[in-house]
Order: structure tokens, then sequence, then C-alpha cells
């Protein structure tokens, strides 16, 4: 007696279909090339590790910075605040310290305009870029002017740092800076 | 680092003498849907092969290492794209790398393969780099690139790094006082340059006015004075001294070669006393008070040609270069770099463009390819399409590649009728400097024409 074979089929799931570019850059893509819109949305979960600390004090009001307390490093001229912070110092590879910063002298070193920002920007613009001076910091911090009028930013101009302390983003759009008149 | 020790400051020395025997590249484009990266990859190798009169099954037998220069997995959307290339170019089983350092990669690529071929470890390396820079629109292309920024810190801030270099700019101008006219002409000399060559994706004859005016990317720089995001490949051959003098009576040898980097985040540069080149004393700064590097000069580009000036033993490089291509990414870090690299002494970089040192006919004709600006900047392949164009005009032949109507056909373009020879006369020995924003890595190779 011949017996049947029982076979199993592989099928396509359910998906919501393909889209072809026809257009893009302003150009046609010519007959018979097939460009196809590839789609990804992609969840990374990325931890701050020791640096965590950093973007809970923006919350609560408060810039903190990283300092070496190695004897060697604070015979160094440049010695400072790190501001970003890191954890280790990148001369001695010691553990540095938390210090608070003190921004009462904080100046703009230098600026831009943030016009054509890239995908994923999330402040309105334009939007002034600015490096940040700070006695005692041996870094250039990178931040923007959340309030500006016409003529700022400009190089020298005395700043003074203001916090997203309700609904806070967790990134370094916590803290930025205003005029400090 | 702040202090160097003798170790950091050592000229670089190879083992054995390395040639450049092979240049071949495709041309540049915005968008390039008719052609896939394997596809374009082929072609710039096969330009180069061709160029050595050597078959495809000849050069594949004499091979002993690759090298696959690509900046981002993210734009081709493809991991391990080097291994595709390498079996597409039927490679396979020769050991092969991938290298990546952001804008720089191209010439880390050409410095690996110098390496390879130096330390004895292989004979004949081609470097094949490229990139794909036309899957995503240009807003989530420049969020890409800025990737390549610190993402902690740093890249939420714009999203973009004509904002972190326009943020250089205006400390530059503000410590220098250069023209802001004088930035443009940058940009009107290597838009001009691109029109004469086949392989250009942004020529155009500007006038100054019209580069100043045009739409402001991020204040001050507008967007005639950015580089372009390209798609298109490069390709190049190198070999050893017995290789290579079977191959060509004219290889061209590194004389020169050198690598810098320094601090990812701009904001984490501290001041330091300036690296002097061989053409520099103290007495070069003396009175000078302003930050070194700061945020007008990068440190790796200093870094990087002064083993290179040292190593060909260079000592006045207007003089004793021919010709250079810098990484005009922006017109700013193209005057910054004629000074991290000694065309003129910090501060006085825009003297290189007005006294006419930097065009045709100068003492040192500089990106005479169009440059990143004019002609590409499919970050893989540029550090080596940089040392293609040198190739090309220290053998003496830039106006038989240029200027083949086939190659103008080929990519659908009108050979331009006021077209003009852009061969430097004698050239005999040029530099290329390959930059990562906003110079996190630097590399600096010197060529001569034997």
């Amino acid at each position: 007696m011949e017996t049947v074979k029982q076979r199993q089929k592989v099928v396509l799931l359910p998906w919501d279909g393909v889209k072809l570019t026809r257009k893009f850059f302003g150009k046609t893509v010519p007959a018979g090339v097939i460009v196809r819109e590839n789609e990804s949305h992609i969840v990374h979960h990325h931890s701050y590790g020791t640096l965590s600390r950093f973007f809970n004090e923006l919350v609560l009001g408060r810039l903190f910075g990283r300092i070496c307390i190695e004897k060697s490093c604070r015979a160094e001229p440049t010695w400072g605040i790190w501001l970003p912070p890191r954890v280790h110092c990148p001369d001695c590879w010691e553990e540095m310290s938390w210090v608070e910063v003190y921004t009462g002298g904080a100046k703009v070193y230098t600026h831009s305009m943030t016009n054509l920002p890239g995908a994923g920007f999330m402040l309105s613009t334009p939007c002034p870029l600015i490096s940040v001076e700070i006695p005692g910091v041996c870094t250039k911090f990178m931040g923007y002017l959340s309030e500006f009028g016409e003529g700022e930013p400009y190089i020298g101009m005395p700043i003074k740092p203001v916090f997203r302390m309700n609904q806070p983003t967790y990134t370094i759009l916590d803290v930025s800076w205003v005029p400090k008149d | 680092m702040i202090e160097f020790g003798a170790g950091n400051l050592r000229v670089p020395k190879l083992s054995r003498k390395v040639f450049l025997v092979g240049a071949g590249m495709t041309d540049f484009r915005k968008f390039y849907p008719e052609k896939q990266s394997t596809e374009l990859c082929l072609e710039a190798l096969k330009m180069a092969v061709q160029g050595m009169g050597l078959s495809p099954h000849e050069f594949r037998g004499m091979v002993n290492y690759a090298v696959y220069p690509q900046f981002a997995d993210h734009f081709g959307d493809q991991l391990l794209a080097e291994a595709k290339i390498h079996d597409y170019l039927g490679l396979d089983p020769i050991g092969n790398v991938g290298v990546k350092t952001g804008g720089a990669t191209g010439g880390t690529g050409a410095n690996t393969a110098i390496m390879a071929v130096a330390s004895g470890y292989a004979s004949m390396v081609p470097v094949i780099g490229w990139e794909r820079m036309d899957e995503v629109d240009t807003r989530q292309g420049n969020a890409y690139i800025a990737s390549a920024a610190c993402k902690d810190f740093e890249s939420h801030l714009g999203w973009s790094y004509s904002t972190y270099y326009a943020l250089m700019m205006c400390r530059y101008i503000y410590e220098n006082h250069p023209n802001r006219e004088t930035l443009a002409k940058i940009a009107q000399k290597n838009h001009n340059y691109a029109r004469f060559s086949p392989f250009s994706q942004f020529p155009g004859d500007y006038t100054i006015d019209e580069i100043l005016k045009a739409k402001v990317v991020s204040e001050p720089l507008t967007f005639l004075e950015c580089c372009v995001m390209s798609v298109g490949a490069a390709a190049l051959i190198f070999c050893d001294e017995e290789t290579a003098l079977t191959l060509t009576p004219h290889p061209v040898e590194v004389i020169g070669m050198g690598a810098g980097s320094h601090t990812l985040r701009t904001a984490d540069r501290r001041n330091m006393p300036i690296l002097l080149l061989p053409n520099e004393t103290k007495e070069t700064y003396r009175g000078r008070n302003l930050d070194w590097p700061g945020f007008t000069s990068f440190l790796p580009a200093r870094f990087a040609t002064n083993q290179a000036y040292r190593m060909a033993g260079i000592t006045d490089p207007v003089e004793e270069l021919h010709l250079a291509e810098t990484h005009d990414a922006f017109t700013v870090s193209d005057i910054q770099t004629y000074e991290d690299v000694g065309f003129r002494p910090y501060g006085r970089g825009a003297e290189f463009i007005e006294s006419g040192d930097a065009y045709l006919g100068g003492r040192l004709p500089t990106n005479l390819s169009g440059g990143l600006i004019g002609s590409m900047h499919a970050v893989g392949a540029t550090g080596l399409f940089q040392l293609a164009e040198i190739f090309w005009q220290v053998r003496g032949e830039w106006e038989k590649i240029h200027g083949d109507e086939r190659l103008w056909q080929k990519y659908g373009k009108t050979k331009p009728a006021d077209f003009m020879s852009l061969q430097v006369p004698d050239a005999r020995r040029g530099m290329a400097i390959s930059h990562a924003g906003t110079g996190s890595h630097v590399t600096s190779i010197i060529l001569e024409r034997r």
C-alpha cells in the first residue's frame, strides 16, 4: 500500500508589505533598478555606568565633574576638573573623585549655530552651540544656550547653567546655559 | 598626553622600501542606485590593475594581503562588508583586514598596507575603500556621521559635524582675523578644480559672493563651504621594490608617513606647548599667547606630518613638496590644516591662499583633485582618492586620466569646453592628509616618483 508523505510548508508570516523607492535625493530611480525600503526601529539599552551620577545630579540642579587627587597629577599645569566627567584619570589611570563645579566665572569660549541639525535632534532651531570656559575646569564643556538675543552668543559672554529638573531627558540636554544677567 | 617621551617622537622607519604602483577609482555621486558597493569596488580596483598592464588573473596571483577601509557599517547596513567585497573580487583565501578611523579611514587603510609590505609580511597589497552614503536621507546621514562624536556628551547637541566645525571657525576668526572672503576662496578654488575631473560630484564656477550668500548650514559655514556626501570607491596597490620594478620603471615610493590622534571630544583638549615642525623654531612662536591646540589647530595633523617630514627629510614643505591634497571637509578645517602641516605658521594660514601658493602655478598647488568640497567624500575612499590623484600627478599622467573623453562619457558627463590641464609641471613629490572629525585621527603620507 502506498503511503502519502506528509510535507510541511514554510510561508511568509503576516507582514506590512514592501515599499519600493521611486525617487530619492530628487532623482528618479532608473528603470529596472530595485531600491527597496529596509526599515529599522531599534532600541539600545545604554548604561552611563559610573557616570550615571553626573546625569542624576543634573536632575537635582547640580553640575558635577571629576578631579584627580593623585599627587603627580596635581602638579601638572593643566590639572583641573574634567567636565564632561571621566571615571579614570587619563594620565595616572587612577579613579578620580566627584566634585561640584562652581560656575560663577563661566563664559562662552566659542560658539556656532545649529540651523540644519541631523536626524534625532531634540531641540528647536536655531540653537546656539557653545563651548564653555570655566575657571578650575581643564576642558571646554560643550553645551547649548537656551535663551539668546540679538548679537548673542559672543566669545567671552558671561553665562550660567540651568537644569531640566522636570521631565529630564537623561541626556546632556538636561543642562543648558543662559546669559548671566 | 601633554609631555612627549622619546618613544612618542620616534621617527618612523620602514624595514624595506614600499611603492605605490597602481591607482583607480569610480566617479562619485550623491545617489548611485545603478550599482552596489561590490560593483563599485571592483571597478576601482580593475582600473588600477589595468593601469599596471596586468590581467585580473596575473594580479590575483601576486596578491598576498588586502586592506579594506570603510567608515561606517551604518551607511551600507552590512556588517563585515569587507568580507563581501574581498569575496566579490575573487581574492579568497588571501588574508585581509577592515580598517576604521572615521574620516581618516582611507589614509589609515593606506598606512596599514604600507606597513604590511614594509614589514616583509606581504609583497603586494591592494587597498580598496568605499562608502555608500545614499541609503538614508541627508539628515540621517549627518546623524550617522555624528554618531562618531561622543554620543554621551556631544552628539545630541547637533547631530551634525558642520555645527562642531563651525565652533572652531568662530574661534579661528576671533583669534586670527582672516578675511571671511579668504575662507570662501578655498571653496571657490576646489569647486572650480572639480570642473576638470570626470570623477567629481560637485563642480562649479562660483563667485565669492555666491559662496558667502549660499544657504547657511551652521553659522557661519555655508552650504558651498562644506564637503559633499558621496557614493563611490577608490583603490591603490602597494608593493615591495622587487615587485614594483617588474611592473613599472617609474614606481612611486612612500618616503614619509605618519599617524596621529586626539580626544574624540573636542571639549577634552588640554593646552600644551606647540610641537615644532622641522621648519619652525621656538622663535617662530615667541610672544604667542593663545591656546594650543585649542579649537583652532589639529594636534594629530601636526603630529602625523611631523613624523612624515622627518622620515622624508623635508625641512621646507612649501619648497620641497610639489603638490598636496588636504582634507578640506570644511573651508575652516582646511585653513587650520595649512598651519598644522607648516605651509604657514600658526595664525597665518590665510597667506597660503592669498599668496597664490595653493593654486596651480603657485608654489604648492593644493587639492587640484577638487577635494572633498568639489569632488567627493565617500569617506572610506577619500584618503585613497587623494593618494591616487597624487600618484597620477607625480607620474605626469593627470591629463591622460582626467582628459580621457571615454571616462567623461562613461559617467554620463560632458567634458567642459574650457577643459584645462591641471598637471603640475615636473611634479615628483606630493603629500596627502587624511583627517577624521574634529581632528580625532589624521594620517600623512608623502609620495615621490622614482
